[in-house]
């Protein structure tokens, strides 16, 4: 077997001593299941050989590829790594493979592969404002980036999130979000599309909350994370407010199969979302010259 | 580099003896159909040097068509979970390689080797892998390598090359592998006239192209550029689109073409197998995700695709050279008129326009 297992003698090993799994998925049992929102589960998992839990470490918004054992294998976005919180991802059942997932009961085992692709340019960014916008299960691929950058709170100005979703009901991830509130300096703006019964808070998409916050726009970057309507409009405000496009950073997602830049499944125009994402700036989604 | 003259019955010797540690593979000729196969070689006698380029390329024998690259078994009861690794490293001997297609394991090489992760199970098929390429004597119909650089002779990538010569073989070493095996060897040292004689014999092949090679003409380079910085116009593409019938025959047919899809199966005996298939963009379902969302539908966008991964300067880094080696096979296949050197003429066409 070719996986790493600290021994760095591999092909696949690289010399920051961060091994991805590449070959063969390591077995991780399902520790618990949690409902998140209407079909989004969260699966709480810990590896079971501890040598590669110690090893395995994933930078903020990295992907990994994971097996349901008998009906295949999935990339999914960004868990935070071990070492910081529990081990987990959050999903939501769309294709074959998801709702097998979701079939599945804690002390299952899930096989897993990576951490694959980019992360976000947190090196680069210090010092700068952070403003996060979330659309509903978009939440997802930023969790991890939150908690990095409340690890990290004074490289960092402002941390803003604005946060939108369809109904109360699928609001991601609400008892985090009361954690990170009380971090200092952590500001939240939560919204829904349409009034409801015993909802008190904002109503409306999530652009409209750009002003509301007072979103400063020098110095300042956006994580955006989305699905494509929001994603316009909120990228739209932006750029009208004079955002600079490499300020503007997202995520984006493609069928994969391999994860390692073999398959070519996940190309847009002359990129692989796997190795060369999938975090991109909006000023090189734009050159892509492909529908996102 | 040394180099030795062999007579073709020391050839047969060779790949004899090869076969006694190796599995040996090389071109044969199909008595019923005339077809030729690049296939492993159960007599030597089968072996046919001359034969004209295979229907299949060889890249079928270290990627190929389907292939188990995992194997599990997982027990809902007990909640276990056992994998097995499927695939197994052979000796192996590719004995009579043409030009192009040993240009086309060198892309393949290059793609799944050289980049950023290495690929085990194409590594694990490909490390102990003998080349011996052969030169063409004279072009085939659809030929078109003098446009692509990769023939009528190889240049580079092969552990011995064969060219067939007045006097018998001469065997060019190309590696160490190469060179280790001549050691082991009694062979006769090439004298200077021989390499001469080699030179002439390619330089009468290129002189033929006009004349046999008749099928195929694409001047590769001169749309590579345009291709790349986008002047090809859309409505170049959608005629192109137009004409494509979605087979994906170019892909399981090209010597370079890569693309594979992953599925797990569920075999009758409760073990589950993941298999690698190959695959082609030029699907409706390629890049189709969970929910339905397909960024890739119009026909054209696909094509597009393809023809910027054989023709682009991006794609071209990742392979050190044109990712198209002429050996014309998607012509060949086409059930539209858009094969590789097709589509080439049409973006000539509309530069001269």
């Amino acid at each position: 077997m070719s996986n790493c297992h600290g021994s760095h003698a591999h092909g696949n090993c690289k010399p920051t001593g961060l091994c991805p799994i590449v070959t063969f998925p390591e077995v991780v049992n399902i520790d618990e299941i949690r409902d998140e929102a209407p079909e989004v589960k969260t699966f709480y998992m810990s590896f079971l050989n501890k040598d590669v839990e110690r090893e395995f470490r994933i930078k903020s918004g990295q992907f990994i590829m994971c097996t349901v054992f008998g009906a295949g294998e999935f990339a999914v976005s960004l868990p935070p790594s071990p070492e910081n919180d529990r081990f987990h991802i959050s999903v939501r059942a769309v294709g074959k493979v998801t709702h097998a997932l979701h079939a599945l009961k804690p002390g299952d085992k899930l096989g897993v592969r990576g951490p694959f692709g980019n992360g976000f340019p947190f090196e680069e960014i210090k010092g700068k404002n952070i403003i996060y916008v979330a659309g509903g299960i978009g939440l997802i691929p930023l969790r991890s980036s939150i908690v990095h950058a409340l690890q990290h709170r004074e490289d960092f100005g402002r941390i803003i999130l604005l946060y939108g979703a369809r109904s109360s009901r699928d609001l991601m991830y609400q008892p985090d979000i009361q954690i990170w509130k009380q971090n200092a300096g952590f500001e939240t703006f939560i919204t829904i599309d349409r009034p409801e019964a015993g909802w008190d808070g904002e109503v409306g998409y999530v652009h409209q909350l750009i002003d509301k916050a007072n979103v400063p726009i020098d110095n300042s970057v956006a994580f955006v994370c989305g699905p494509p309507v929001m994603f316009n409009s909120v990228i739209g405000e932006f750029l009208k407010r004079g955002m600079s496009e490499d300020a503007i950073v997202s995520t984006l997602e493609r069928q994969m199969k391999c994860g390692i830049g073999k398959c070519q499944h996940c190309a847009i125009g002359r990129t692989l979302v796997c190795t060369d994402g999938p975090v991109y700036t909006y000023r090189q989604i734009k050159t892509l010259g492909e529908q996102i | 580099m040394s180099m030795y003259i062999l007579s073709s019955h020391e050839i047969k010797q060779l790949a004899e003896e090869l076969r006694a540690s190796h599995d040996v593979y090389g071109p044969q000729v199909d008595p019923q159909t005339q077809q030729v196969f690049f296939d492993q070689l159960g007599d030597v006698d089968a072996l046919n040097l001359e034969a004209p380029i295979p229907s299949m390329p060889v890249k079928e024998i270290l990627f190929p068509q389907m292939e188990q690259v995992l194997k599990y078994k997982y027990d809902a009861e007990t909640q276990n979970v056992e994998m097995a690794k499927p695939y197994v490293e052979k000796p192996k001997v590719l004995f009579g390689l043409r030009p192009c297609d040993l240009s086309g394991i060198q892309v393949l090489d290059r793609f799944f080797l050289g980049q950023e992760f290495v690929d085990d199970v194409y590594l694990t098929h490909r490390r102990q892998c003998l080349l011996i390429s052969n030169t063409c004597l004279n072009p085939f119909p659809q030929c078109f390598c003098v446009c692509t650089h990769s023939g009528p002779d190889a240049d580079e990538g092969y552990d011995l090359d064969l060219t067939k010569l007045q006097d018998g073989y001469l065997v060019k070493v190309g590696s160490e592998k190469g060179q280790a095996l001549a050691d082991a060897h009694d062979w006769k040292p090439a004298q200077a006239h021989h390499l001469s004689e080699q030179k002439a014999v390619v330089d009468r092949c290129i002189d033929l192209f006009p004349e046999m090679a008749t099928d195929n003409k694409a001047w590769v380079a001169r749309v590579m550029n345009r291709i790349t910085t986008g002047f090809v116009k859309s409505e170049t593409w959608e005629y192109i689109g137009d004409q494509c019938f979605e087979c994906g025959a170019c892909s399981f047919v090209c010597p370079t073409c890569s693309c594979f899809n992953v599925e797990d199966a569920r075999m009758c005996d409760g073990e589950c197998e993941r298999l690698r298939t190959h695959d082609s963009c030029s699907f409706e379902g390629y890049a189709r995700m969970a929910g339905d969302h397909n960024p890739r539908q119009p026909v054209e966008d696909r094509r597009n695709k393809r023809f910027f991964c054989k023709l682009s300067y991006p794609q071209s880094k990742k392979y050190l050279r044109p990712g198209c080696v002429g050996c014309g096979r998607c012509q060949w296949v086409c059930p539209g008129d858009i094969g590789l050197p097709n589509v080439v003429q049409y973006i000539r066409r509309e530069i001269t326009e």
